[in-house]
């Protein structure tokens, strides 16, 4: 565990939404904003897409924050109501974690619009900081 | 089949049901007796631990209950290395059963509340399992070990039995299938699970809208609920959906949503997260648009989501390893 603590930088895998989340990540990148390495993205078709089994996965497969990027509700969702859906799971699926005892904090939704490069930026350094803050996934428990 | 069979029954972290779920085979049991000499059943006739020792062989070795203490460990890897072909048997042996909500909270924490803290706990000199101080009688209570954990955490299971308890079919299924092998005529793959392959929601015989939409999930006390109807469209919460069936469906017919005794169905990597991804998102998809972010979070409230969605199967959850492990 200590040696892992040495060099330590927060993982973070962000489930990026093809239509709005993806394209701002897309801007935020030709704008050449900085934003921190921390954050790997994946593109998928819809926030309402990813399903809450991913986060999961990301957790175990080392990452120690999910973030799920969608479109503007109430209307921006290409797939017109999938955004409600990530926001409903991710509600509940916060309290699951909390009471498994893993920060709730560590998954984040934000709607973010293909024009909104800048706001993806800030969005990437706010996430990293706290998970910095938060440390590795699993670590304070016992 | 020229030889009686040798069927050992394990208990680890039990509560006596599957030893019911066993006896209520009936006159099926009295077959079963005919083909089979039980040689260790502790819980059904005087069998001791000693008795272990003079045992060579075992054909069947049927564990029931999780692994709780350094005890249950400890008996439960004896059988293992004698036995042909290990089962386990009911939820609690297949993924952890209801005591593994105990995995919630620290081990510490379950310590202090059961042998110190509750009202109805009488221990001045605060003793904990696994510490020899000073009793009259001698007597030690075994260690817990540090999670609650399956029985196919410490050895390789070759058949999974489910439910709570396993339904009468699944077990004559179970035992049918074991007579068979153990007579040569059909293989079995490792890891085999007698039940469905279906989600229970697949077969439930209730009646299903199109389109299920709910303005908020209600508590069981809250509902009175209509034999006919899908529960969830009921605002009831039922685990159909995510749970394997097989089972019979004997509490939907009861008019009670599934609790997910036979755990997660095929495919599903965390049964949790998987129904946290099915059903908030049934509510009030009318009015989604019209209302804030806030507002529709508040709406989507479900009480104590680990302990209903986990109910039997925590012992499968990754996350909850990750964080109660070193």
């Amino acid at each position: 565990m200590e040696e892992r603590n040495k060099n330590w930088e927060p993982k973070i895998i962000a489930f990026l939404c093809k239509y709005c989340a993806s394209a701002g990540a897309d801007l935020a990148g030709v704008s050449r904003l900085k934003y921190p390495a921390n954050i790997l993205p994946i593109t998928v078709p819809c926030s309402g897409s990813v399903d809450m089994q991913f986060i999961v996965r990301a957790f175990e497969m080392g990452a120690d924050g999910v973030l799920i990027g969608g479109c503007h509700t109430p209307s921006d969702c290409h797939f017109l109501r999938g955004n409600f859906k990530a926001l409903k799971r991710v509600s509940v699926m916060k309290e699951l974690l909390r009471q498994i005892g893993i920060e709730p904090q560590r998954i984040r939704l934000e709607w973010i619009s293909a024009t909104e490069g800048k706001k993806f930026a800030e969005v990437a350094r706010e996430f990293t900081e706290e998970i910095r803050k938060l440390g590795p996934l699993g670590d304070k428990h016992e | 089949m020229s030889r009686k069979l040798k069927i050992a029954v394990v208990p680890g972290e039990v509560c006596g049901g599957c030893d019911m779920a066993l006896v209520d085979l009936h006159k099926n049991l009295i077959d079963v007796i005919g083909l089979a000499d039980i040689v260790f059943w502790p819980i059904a006739m005087d069998f001791k631990e000693e008795d272990l020792d003079e045992l060579e062989s075992i054909d069947i070795a049927l564990f029931q209950g999780s692994i709780r203490t350094e005890k249950h460990k400890e008996i439960i890897e004896r059988v293992a290395s004698k036995a042909k072909i290990k089962v386990a048997f009911g939820a609690c042996a297949c993924f952890g059963g209801v005591q593994s909500l105990a995995d919630l909270y620290k081990l510490e924490e379950v310590l202090n509340e059961a042998y110190l803290k509750s009202p109805s706990t009488i221990n001045e000199e605060r003793i904990l399992p696994g510490e020899s101080k000073a009793n009259p009688y001698k007597i030690t209570a075994p260690k817990l070990v540090e999670i609650n954990y399956k029985v196919d955490d410490f050895i390789d299971v070759d058949v999974y039995v489910p439910g709570c308890p396993p339904p009468k079919e699944i077990i004559s299924e179970a035992v049918n299938k074991l007579i068979k092998y153990f007579e040569g005529r059909i293989s079995l793959e490792k890891g085999t699970v007698i039940a469905g392959t279906r989600t229970l929601c697949d077969e439930c015989p209730r009646e299903k809208p199109e389109k299920i939409v709910i303005d908020r999930f209600k508590r069981i006390h809250e509902v009175r609920l209509d034999p006919s109807k899908c529960f969830l469209a009921q605002g009831a919460i039922c685990l159909g959906p995510a749970t394997r069936g097989g089972c019979g469906s004997p509490c939907i017919k009861a008019n009670m949503p599934c609790r997910g005794c036979m755990g997660p169905a095929p495919n599903i990597y965390d049964v949790g997260a998987k129904l946290v991804s099915a059903l908030p998102s049934l509510v009030e998809i009318e009015n989604e648009p019209k209302l804030s972010d806030d507002e529709l979070s508040k709406r989507v409230t479900i009480m104590d989501p680990a302990g209903l969605f986990y109910r039997f199967t925590l012992g499968l959850s990754r996350l909850v390893r990750m964080v109660r492990r070193e």
